[in-house]
């Protein structure tokens, strides 16, 4: 890494390099995820505080700038109280606030969806403010040569430039989506630390639309794609009756469309999907790059020369792995379901009508039920940690660097976050469920 | 690299420190070391050549190595007394004289962690328990008619449809007019007397289930399996008595207000594991099994008073179950107990002893109206 900081001029302090290095086999992560995923099951979701606390703490100690491994040292049973504490909390909140709104919802709206709506509405700002303090509370238990990293307090207002940022985004039909990244970004890392050192993010909003290049390609492709099947050779000579239609019957209104022509082209929606998600793993990766770029402290600098086509293909890859088996595997569950009690109980289900333990021979089958539907969610949380999240961080933190690192010897330790309620809130709001 | 001492020492041990780097827990900035066990105090010195600092020494039994680590080979240690200081060690050669290397620390601050726990589950019991569903209950009184009819109609075409056997059509209803004439004369006998709030509309749905459910808004729905497999139309008025007795309780709808609220509380709980949703949706299930018992036996109480008014004997409702025990089996035995359901064992019985002791009553339908409600599915029956 030297190469890049040899100017003609040198500087006072010559800048040392220091590159990260990542140990750590996907087998051994493999059966650490098995091992503590089997437990969480055999537990019921108890154990999901130690599993969590686990793998981290084996991701860390994997990623070693310098040959020196990062440190978790969050505790299981910290995170425990935080989620007796998050549920305490919340649970008057989510019951009580749910209800009402049901009941809105039926009275004035008379359907059940703006009730769901709304009481999803009402999540969301205590999801951001979740997200803020689960990264504070990850960054104060993280240490790397023995000196703690932390983020400042401002979980509230991360929550409040979030609500801001997305409106806007939503607003401008996503052109402000790499502002949103950025200051959003800039809000967490100006409050990053380690040790005494303070980080800060460089760079301007504007540098972001560089990864979503990709995004707006496709984007534009798709417009045009759109314009040519609806107004330059429309699919159908009478496209408003057809999509009137579709909203009124469905599937059925293909069956009655007129004056079509070179129905072929309906195939290309496919690769212009995949050119969608490409576009959208791209910018979210590429933008990480960009961003650690423009990332420094007093003395330290970063570098990162993460590969947008190498992270999607494993993206890509890990996900489609891990999501083909729970698909088949949610399969053989519903083949056994009928196989073993009929489909009588399928329906039943429906109209809420089974008593799920009537029999004992019937609550026997439900129990191997319930052990395959779980071991089938067990196999694909440990296929998605060994096939998306161990490769993601592999490359993250090989294609990583510190360019500078002639801060480190002012830094000096940091005052422990002592933080209650953990990543409490995060666990009860279902968030950063990964890792 | 390591320098022997200088005088041999049986008890003082020195071993390889490259590679090796201590971190003293306040400056980000790897020293080497030297590394020499001292058996006789029991001690392990980390000598820290060139730094000016003088020797680190950690008492071997307070010597732990962190868990979960990736690589077997170098391996971070750190010693009780000092919880910031970190030794990484590149060669293991030291750590058999490391007793308690994975001693685990006992879990601090078990009191305050078995406060919140008792306070979290009081508060999840107290709100599924008792807020909830007494919000719901007081709720449900002031849902104007028009909201109550249309979740009731939303449900029943859901319903409609995942029983449907096509993708197009729902499942039919069964309309013959005979057939349906027969229904409100019964459905009459049994209302009339009672001068109800609201409405309420009943369908038969072609189906061969033998069941019968109410949706809020006065739905009532019957399955054809049920017609067929009572024997008689007073069994047939038995289960709409009862399920009227639901419509009249508001039951459905206060259960769906309740489920809105637990379910809300217990996504928080399960939120986060894998396979979670299923938990979740079970527990759901045997929540409101519970919270269903009584209001079954209300609707049974309701039904045996609704019989009693329109005449006909209230053991008919012990009659229909009679028949659900003989096509499902008992329910009763260890499973009842454990869920503490009435069984229909129970039910039957308070059924049989609702019908008052040497009463004559009459059959609530004649003969003729009740052959055209069995054959109420029969020729036309017609998606609506």
């Amino acid at each position: 890494m030297t190469d890049l900081t040899s100017f003609p001029a040198p500087p006072p302090v010559p800048a040392q390099g220091m590159d990260i290095a990542f140990v750590g086999s996907r087998s051994s992560l493999f059966w650490l995820a098995l091992k503590t995923g089997f437990l969480t099951v055999l537990t019921l979701g108890f154990y999901r505080f130690w599993m969590k606390t686990r793998l981290r703490r084996w991701y860390w100690s994997a990623i070693r700038p310098g040959g020196h491994p990062m440190e978790y040292v969050g505790d299981p049973w910290e995170k425990l109280l935080g989620f007796f504490i998050a549920v305490v909390i919340l649970t008057f909140y989510i019951g009580i606030v749910n209800l009402i709104l049901m009941f809105v919802s039926f009275s004035v709206f008379n359907s059940s969806w703006v009730g769901y709506l709304a009481s999803f509405a009402g999540v969301i700002p205590i999801w951001f403010y979740a997200l803020y303090r689960a990264r504070r509370y990850v960054l104060g238990r993280t240490r790397w040569r023995g000196v703690r990293f932390g983020l400042e307090p401002g979980a509230m207002g991360y929550a409040v430039r979030a609500l801001v940022h997305w409106m806007a985004t939503i607003l401008t039909l996503g052109i402000l989506w790499p502002n949103m990244t950025f200051q959003l970004e800039k809000y967490r890392t100006d409050r990053t630390f380690f040790g005494s050192a303070k980080l800060h993010q460089g760079g301007h909003w504007w540098m972001l639309y560089r990864a979503a290049l990709p995004m707006i390609f496709v984007v534009l492709i798709a417009g045009l794609f759109a314009l040519w099947v609806m107004r330059l050779d429309p699919l159908t000579q009478d496209m408003v009756a057809f999509v009137e239609d579709y909203m009124e019957n469905g599937d059925e209104a293909f069956l009655r469309i007129t004056g079509v022509s070179n129905v072929w082209r309906l195939w290309l929606v496919i690769p212009l999907l995949l050119g969608l998600l490409y576009g959208a793993i791209h910018y979210r990766f590429a933008s990480k790059r960009i961003l650690a770029n423009h990332k420094t402290a007093e003395g330290i600098a970063f570098q990162s020369v993460l590969s947008g086509p190498r992270v999607s293909v494993i993206y890509i890859l890990g996900t489609f792995i891990a999501y083909t088996f729970l698909v088949l595997g949610v399969i053989v569950v519903f083949g056994v379901a009928a196989a073993t009690l009929g489909p009588q109980v399928l329906i039943e289900t429906q109209i809420g009508s089974e008593n799920p333990l009537a029999g004992l021979p019937r609550a026997l089958s439900f129990v191997i039920l319930a052990v395959l539907y779980l071991s089938v969610f067990l196999m694909w949380g440990v296929l998605h940690n060994a096939f998306v999240t161990y490769p993601l961080m592999r490359h993250m933190a090989l294609t990583t660097s510190l360019l500078d690192i002639s801060g480190l010897a002012q830094i000096s330790q940091r005052a422990r976050d002592e933080f209650a309620e953990a990543e409490g809130f995060a666990e009860a709001l279902d968030l950063g469920a990964a890792i | 690299m390591t320098v022997p001492p200088p005088v041999p020492d049986a008890d003082r041990m020195s071993f390889n420190g490259t590679g090796s780097s201590y971190f003293d827990g306040d400056n980000p900035v790897p020293r080497p070391v030297t590394l020499t066990v001292d058996r006789r105090a029991g001690n392990l010195e980390i000598g820290l050549p060139g730094s000016g600092v003088e020797t680190a020494v950690w008492p071997l039994r307070d010597i732990r190595m962190l868990g979960d680590q990736p690589r077997k080979q170098s391996v971070m240690l750190r010693s009780v007394g000092d919880p910031l200081a970190r030794l990484l060690l590149a060669n293991p050669d030291v750590l058999p004289y490391l007793p308690n290397l994975r001693r685990r620390a006992p879990p601090k601050g078990r009191g305050r962690l078995a406060v919140w726990a008792t306070i979290a589950v009081a508060a999840v019991a107290v709100q599924i328990g008792i807020l909830v569903p007494l919000l719901a209950d007081s709720l449900a009184n002031y849902i104007p008619r028009a909201g109550e009819r249309a979740l009731g109609e939303a449900t029943f075409s859901q319903i409609r449809e995942a029983l449907a056997e096509t993708e197009f059509a729902p499942l039919a209803l069964c309309e013959r007019p005979e057939g349906r004439a027969a229904l409100q004369t019964m459905i009459e006998k049994l209302t009339v007397p009672l001068n109800l709030e609201q409405p309420v509309s009943v369908f038969v749905l072609n189906h061969e289930m033998v069941n019968a459910f109410a949706l809020p808004g006065g739905f009532v729905v019957l399955f054809r399996g049920l017609i067929e497999a009572a024997e008689g139309p007073d069994e047939v008025a038995a289960v709409l008595a009862h399920e009227i007795g639901h419509v009249v309780s508001r039951d459905p709808t206060r259960h769906a207000l309740r489920s809105a609220g637990s379910i809300g509380v217990l996504g928080l709980l399960f939120g986060d594991f894998a396979g979670g949703a299923a938990v979740l949706f079970l527990t759901e299930r045997l929540i409101s099994a519970q919270y269903s018992q009584g209001a079954e036996l209300a609707a049974d109480k309701f039904a045996f008073d609704a019989l009693e008014n329109a005449d006909v004997s209230p053991a008919a409702v012990g009659d229909m179950f009679e028949r659900l025990r003989a096509k499902y089996g008992d329910r009763d035995g260890v499973v009842a107990h454990f869920l503490t359901h009435p069984t229909l064992t129970e039910r039957i019985d308070a059924a049989r002893a609702a019908a008052t002791e040497g009463a004559v009553y009459e059959q609530i339908l004649t003969n003729a109206e009740w052959q055209q409600l069995e054959t109420i599915c029969a020729a036309r029956s017609r998606p609506d």
